[in-house]
This record gives C-alpha cells, sequence and structure tokens, in this order.
C-alpha cells in the first residue's frame, strides 16, 4: 500500500512538473495570457504541496543528501543564480527581452531631469514608450507619485504597468488611480463567481451601440488572438506632487491597434475627487475638468507622448 | 349630521369610489375638466392667415424656432405632422437631449435649455454636472420626461404668441414678392398660409425639396430606433425592473426613413413588428412604445457652406458661426455604432451659411438636415446642437422678416446680439 502511495506521489510531481515546465515556457514565449499563467500558478501551488508528500516519502534519501558535500555547491549555484536573475544585468536582459511576455520583466521605469521614461515592450514587435516631459513646477529631487495603468473601453482598469514605489503613500496620493484598482479586482471577483465570459455579454443596443469589451486580459487588447479584429484600450497616467496643496491630475490616450499611430500625445482628463458613496457604501471616485483652482500641478508635465513600435 | 361632516362623508365617498374603480381595473384619474375654446369658424374647411415666420416642423429645431421668432416680436406659426411638439424628443422616445456641454462649460443655452432645465426641475429630476468629466458621451445627456416637456413647449409657444397648426403639413408653396404662399392641408382643413419667411425644420429638408432646392443623401441610412419598455407579465405597476429609472429598451430599425409618410409609415410597422415579437418570445407586458421611431438620418441641404467631418472635428470656427455643436462623430451602422470623440478642447460651429439652401432666398433650415457631409452630420443630428441651430435660425428669420432681406443677408451683429439677448451662447468674442 505505502509503495502504491510513493508511486502516485512521485508520478503526480513528475506530472505536474512537466504541465509547470510547459506552461513555463509558454509564458516566457508567448503573450501573456491569464489562462496560461493562472494555470501556472495554480499547478505550483499543487505542486508545492507534494513536493511536502515527496519529501516525507523520501526522507531518508533526502536527509543523506543534505549530509554531503554537494550541499554546499548547490546551495551556492542557488543563490549565485538567484542574485544575477535579480540583479539582471545586460546578457540577462536580454534573454529576456526574447520573451513575449507582457509582464514586467522588459519594463523601465526612470526619472530624469528633464522629466521620466517609461519603456514596456510585451514582443519584440509591440515597443511602448511613455515619455512624459517635465514641465516648470517638476522637481526630479521629489519626484512625483506616478502610476501608469490600461483600461479597457469599458473603462475598467486591466493592468497597472507601474506604480509607485511606496504604494501605500502612492495609493493616498493617486486616489483614481487606486479607485480603479479596486473597482478591477472587485469586477474579476465577480466575474469569476458568475462562471460567466464576460465577452459574450456585448449586445448591439438600439441607442448607444454595443460595448466593445469587457476583457480583463491585457493580452486581448495588446496582442488579440485575433489580430484583424483588435479591441481598443486607453493609457492612462496619475501624477501627483507630493507636499503642494494640489490635487493629482489624471492623462490619457486611447490606443487603437485597428488604426495604428506611432506618436500619440496624452490629453490631460482632470483631477479627482470623491463622490457620494454609492447605493452600496462604496467609495466612489470621478474625474472633474480642470478648473481655475489648479495650477502648479498644471506644470508638472509639460508634454506625454506614448510611442509605440509596432514592427 | 353637520355640514362638516357631511363633507367629510362625501370626500372618503369619492375617495373610496376612485380607489375601487381603480382596483376593479378602470382608469379615473382626476374629477376635474376643462374646456376648449372655441375655434373661429371651424366648421370653414379654407382659412387663410398671413404671419412673418412660418416655422414647418415643430421638432427639435422647430419648436426652438417658432418660440425665439415669437419672443422676438414676429408673428409665427409653426405647423406640425404630428399631435406634439418636439420631434424625436418626444415622439421618437429620444427624451435625452444633448450635449448641452462641452469640455467642462455648457456651450449650448438659450431655449433650447431653458425648456430641457424647467422640464428637468418640474419633474424632480437631475440635471448632469457639467464639471465632471463623462466617461461616455451619453451621460451629459439630459433625462426629460417626454409628455411634460411637449406640453411645456405648448405653453412657450402660446406665451410666445406662437400660433401652433397640428395635423397639417405644406403642399404646395410659391415665391410671392414678399415672400411666400404656402398652401397646407391638414385633415379637413386647408389652409393658405402668406408668409415673408420659412423655416424649415422637417428634419429632411422637406420644403427646401419641395422648392427644387438641391438634397444630399447618402446610398443608405442609418438605423432608427424604436424605444419601448417591457415589465415583467402581470404586474400592474408601472415601475421597471431597473430601479424604476424608466430606461426603454430600443430596437434598431435598420433602413428607417423619415423621407415622407410612406417610408415614415413602414418603418413604424418594421419597429412595432420587432416589439411584438420582443413581446411573444419574452412573455412579459409591454409598458410603453413610441408612436413611431427616432429616425437620425434622412435629407440634408446643398447648403451655401458644407460643414465637413474635417471641420467638424477640428472645431473649426465658421466667420459666420451662429452656434455650437458638441457630440461625437456617431454613425450608426448594422453592427451598432461606435462613437468617435473630439479632441480634447474641440468644439465645433455651425455656420449661417450652411442653413441656407444654395442659391435661395427667403428661406432657412435648422436641424439635421444642415448642409453637412454623412460623417459631420452624424455628429451635428443631435438635440441640443438642432435647438441652437433652431434658436439661430428663428433669429435670423425674424431679422430678415422685419428688414425685408433674406437670412443671409442679415448683419452677423445683429444675429449674435439678438441671440444674446435671449440667452444663447455665440461662438467668437462676446
Amino acid at each position: 500500500m505505502k509503495k502504491h502511495q510513493r508511486s502516485f506521489v512521485s508520478l503526480l510531481t513528475a506530472l505536474s512538473f512537466v504541465v509547470l515546465a510547459v506552461t513555463g515556457t509558454l509564458a516566457f514565449v508567448r503573450p501573456f495570457s491569464i489562462g496560461v499563467v493562472g494555470l501556472h500558478a495554480l499547478m505550483g501551488f499543487v505542486f508545492v504541496g507534494l513536493i511536502a508528500f515527496h519529501v516525507a516519502n523520501n526522507l531518508n534519501h533526502l536527509s543523506q543528501y543534505v549530509r554531503s558535500k554537494v550541499l554546499w555547491l548547490t546551495l551556492a549555484i542557488t543563490v549565485g543564480l538567484t542574485a544575477l536573475f535579480v540583479w539582471q544585468p545586460g546578457p540577462i536582459r536580454g534573454i529576456l527581452a526574447l520573451s513575449q511576455n507582457l509582464g514586467p520583466a522588459t519594463d523601465q521605469f526612470a526619472f530624469k531631469d528633464d522629466g521620466l521614461v517609461y519603456n514596456y515592450a510585451p514582443t519584440e514587435h509591440y515597443k511602448l514608450a511613455l515619455t512624459i516631459r517635465a514641465g516648470k513646477t517638476f522637481d526630479a529631487n521629489t519626484p512625483p507619485h506616478v502610476a501608469i495603468w490600461l483600461e479597457n473601453a469599458s473603462f475598467y482598469h486591466i493592468k497597472t504597468l507601474h506604480e509607485p514605489d511606496d504604494r501605500e503613500a502612492g495609493r493616498a496620493a493617486l486616489p483614481y488611480w487606486d479607485f480603479k484598482v479596486r473597482g478591477w479586482e472587485e469586477a474579476k471577483r465577480k466575474a469569476a463567481e458568475s462562471g460567466k465570459d464576460l465577452r459574450e455579454q456585448q449586445e448591439v443596443d438600439g441607442v448607444s451601440g454595443a460595448t466593445r469589451n469587457s476583457s480583463f486580459d491585457p493580452a486581448d487588447y495588446i496582442l488579440p488572438a485575433d489580430p484583424d479584429n483588435p479591441m481598443p484600450y486607453r493609457l492612462l497616467i496619475e501624477i501627483d506632487q507630493p507636499d503642494d496643496d494640489q490635487p493629482s491630475l489624471v492623462y490619457s490616450v486611447e490606443v487603437d491597434n485597428a488604426d495604428p499611430q506611432a506618436f500619440q500625445l496624452l490629453d490631460l482628463v482632470g483631477y479627482p475627487k470623491r463622490e457620494e458613496n454609492d447605493e452600496n457604501g462604496k467609495e466612489v471616485w470621478a474625474l472633474y475638468f480642470v478648473d481655475e483652482r489648479i495650477d502648479s500641478a498644471l506644470g508638472l508635465i509639460d508634454s506625454a507622448l506614448l510611442t509605440i513600435d509596432r514592427n | 349630521m353637520n355640514s362638516s361632516n357631511q363633507n367629510t362623508g362625501r370626500r372618503e365617498f369619492l375617495q373610496q369610489s376612485v380607489v375601487g374603480a381603480a382596483a376593479a381595473g378602470l382608469a379615473i384619474t382626476s374629477t376635474s375638466h376643462v374646456t376648449a375654446q372655441t375655434v373661429p369658424d371651424a366648421a370653414e374647411p379654407e382659412v387663410t392667415n398671413e404671419v412673418d415666420v412660418l416655422v414647418v416642423g415643430g421638432g427639435t429645431a422647430g419648436h426652438v424656432a417658432a418660440i425665439q421668432a415669437g419672443r422676438a416680436g414676429a408673428k409665427t406659426m409653426v405647423m406640425e405632422r404630428a399631435s406634439c411638439l418636439g420631434g424625436m424628443t418626444t415622439r421618437g422616445g429620444v427624451c435625452f437631449p444633448g450635449l448641452f456641454d462641452a469640455w467642462g462649460k455648457q456651450v449650448i443655452a438659450g431655449i433650447g435649455w431653458e425648456l430641457v432645465k424647467e422640464c428637468v426641475e418640474l419633474d424632480g429630476g437631475t440635471l448632469p454636472n457639467f464639471a465632471k468629466v463623462p466617461q461616455h458621451h451619453w451621460q451629459n445627456q439630459v433625462h426629460i420626461n417626454q409628455f411634460l416637456y411637449y406640453i411645456l413647449a405648448e405653453e412657450k409657444c402660446q406665451e410666445a404668441g406662437v400660433t401652433i397648426c397640428y395635423h397639417e403639413f405644406p403642399q404646395a408653396i410659391k415665391a410671392t414678392s414678399t415672400g411666400w404662399e404656402v398652401d397646407c392641408v391638414g385633415f379637413g382643413t386647408r389652409r393658405r398660409v402668406l408668409c415673408r419667411q420659412i423655416v424649415d425644420c422637417t428634419g429632411g429638408a422637406e420644403v427646401a425639396g419641395m422648392l427644387g432646392y438641391p438634397r444630399l443623401q447618402g446610398e443608405e441610412r442609418q438605423p432608427g430606433s424604436i424605444q419601448f419598455l417591457l415589465d415583467e407579465a402581470n404586474n400592474p405597476g408601472r415601475g421597471t425592473k431597473r430601479g424604476g429609472a424608466g430606461l426603454l429598451h430600443a430596437i434598431y430599425v435598420h433602413g428607417a426613413d423619415s423621407t415622407n409618410s410612406r417610408t415614415v409609415t413602414e418603418a413604424s410597422l418594421t419597429g412595432r413588428k420587432a416589439v411584438l415579437d420582443q413581446v411573444r418570445k419574452s412573455g412579459q407586458r409591454l409598458m410603453h412604445l413610441q408612436p413611431e421611431p427616432g429616425f437620425r438620418e434622412s435629407y440634408r441641404i446643398e447648403g451655401e457652406t458644407l460643414i465637413t467631418v474635417n471641420d467638424y472635428t477640428s472645431g473649426r470656427v465658421f466667420d459666420d458661426a451662429i452656434s455650437y455643436a458638441f457630440y461625437p462623430v456617431d454613425l450608426h451602422t448594422k453592427t451598432g455604432v461606435r462613437p468617435k470623440p473630439l479632441k480634447p478642447g474641440k468644439v465645433p460651429t455651425i455656420p449661417l451659411s450652411a442653413l441656407i439652401p444654395k442659391g435661395s432666398r427667403n428661406i432657412i433650415v435648422a436641424g439635421r438636415c444642415v448642409s453637412s457631409d454623412r460623417l459631420a452630420n452624424s455628429g451635428l443630428r443631435v438635440q441640443a446642437s438642432c435647438m441652437g441651430m433652431g434658436q439661430a435660425a428663428g433669429v435670423a428669420a425674424t431679422l430678415a422678416a422685419k428688414s425685408g432681406t433674406t437670412p443671409l443677408e442679415v448683419p452677423l451683429p445683429e444675429i449674435h446680439a439678438l441671440l444674446r439677448e435671449h440667452g444663447q451662447i455665440v461662438p467668437g468674442k462676446a
């Protein structure tokens, strides 16, 4: 009986490892997909559990390994590789650049004296660069809080590309982004609970037309499975200079891969203001047009240029 | 029994009677009654009127044009083929006029806004906050009670001295030395109107067409939308499943064409059949149905100036601009619509010369038949813009009638001044 149990755990561990290896490779070479990454992550949890049983079943052998000299060599190799991959020197970044993943592996955010730049290359065929030219009130010594995110045409947050280093302070300083992220998390939860595919809920409405998209998967917008039927999305930034007694400002631009443009300037949308809570008591924020009370905040950004290289 | 007790008892009896009757399914809502004024020569089928301004079509642009002309001192008549003012705003059920604002500021006001605001306030509704950035353009449309709206419009017409002629339409028009002789027909009425100026607010530039001025029309028309409301079976209440918000359903009626009575009949029959199918499929009760579809497109005039989509999207300020317009480029097709919003800060304008049929005198149009290409028209056709055009046309026609000239020859500063006097926002310097 014990032999069967050991075989069962070992085989299950090996098979789940195969799934992990395949999905891990797919996640590297193909555009980010919640399906693939979700499978990878969930199977990873199963794998961790199986490992516990596997260790219990092979405790004698493992204790021999731990007592051997090989332990130190393996530990050193593991620590070395971990440090290398965290540091990501040029060659490593070169390897990562081969990835088609839309994850953060190839994004870069940097403050400079004349503004800030953000590069995001989900694939070698879709490179997005946001160049924000500093305005008169931009101070590189006390850099502003900045969040960059994507929304679908239904105004749902679908992916945060960059969030402030100090997440808590950033959430307080950038309330609109924070509100959007929380809305996204809740909408995803509700969608999961309902078990419905939101993309199947589109209807042509005789007055205002169809809602174009409701997917929560960024890949559906940036690199859709059907390139002939891309869905538009919006890139937004929220920026706030600490201690200036001014609200944050939100800028945005719509990206439509059906009408590709290499250069697009972001437009100022407005400033966030808290509304009355909704009927469920939940916090609601809305954007308001900039009025005469806002001055120095307008000087943070001279221009924000989005460049997309669709090579 | 004293008289107080007698009165109380009678009141209770009436209340109980009404409640009892309602419970029995009878529709007693009031015991009050009114008496209509006696119409002079009601038995006489032929009448003649002489007016300064004849507004043909009492729709979204027409009733505003008529009120404006009346308020500006012109003897005015508005002629409407149906039985209420407001056109697509009321009869078509598009009772959410917009957009009066652009980029945080109001850009269209005047008589249209006065009516909309009063209607909302009387109805206990709320007006949108124009300072708030709308996520969708339609969020700043103003939801109004369509029934209240056309009664208010009638009241304002009458206060302005405007004669309302329902169920009538021109049949023949000829030019005279002072303007026009317009022969109209309604049921039981043949009316001859002698007028100095005509404001054509028929939506499809019907008067301009009758006079032989060239009109434009796309190879196909945008679909209309027939609006209706379903509710649960055996639910006698008037609430809706959307929390009583009274939102209507809409079905596209492809090919809906408001060119003439035959095309309107066909569109109405098609739309109603589709609604009947919905009722049968859903098993729900039909609570509400608009009398005809909301038409989006018909003829446009070929005017002295044609507003192109580039003029529209670039927010070109025409030298002879008389009102603003604001709406996305919004062309509905068989697969729906994907509105293309205007770029931030852009607010299109409407020139006076786009309301004048090319080569014409003593006639001006207002509304969705404005001279424009199809894409520009898809944004210009909406109600607030049509109301702005209607008011400007009412002013231009009145000033032309008073000075014995034609609208295009009225000095622009005079038009602007009168528009401002009547609360309208005029493009350019104040």
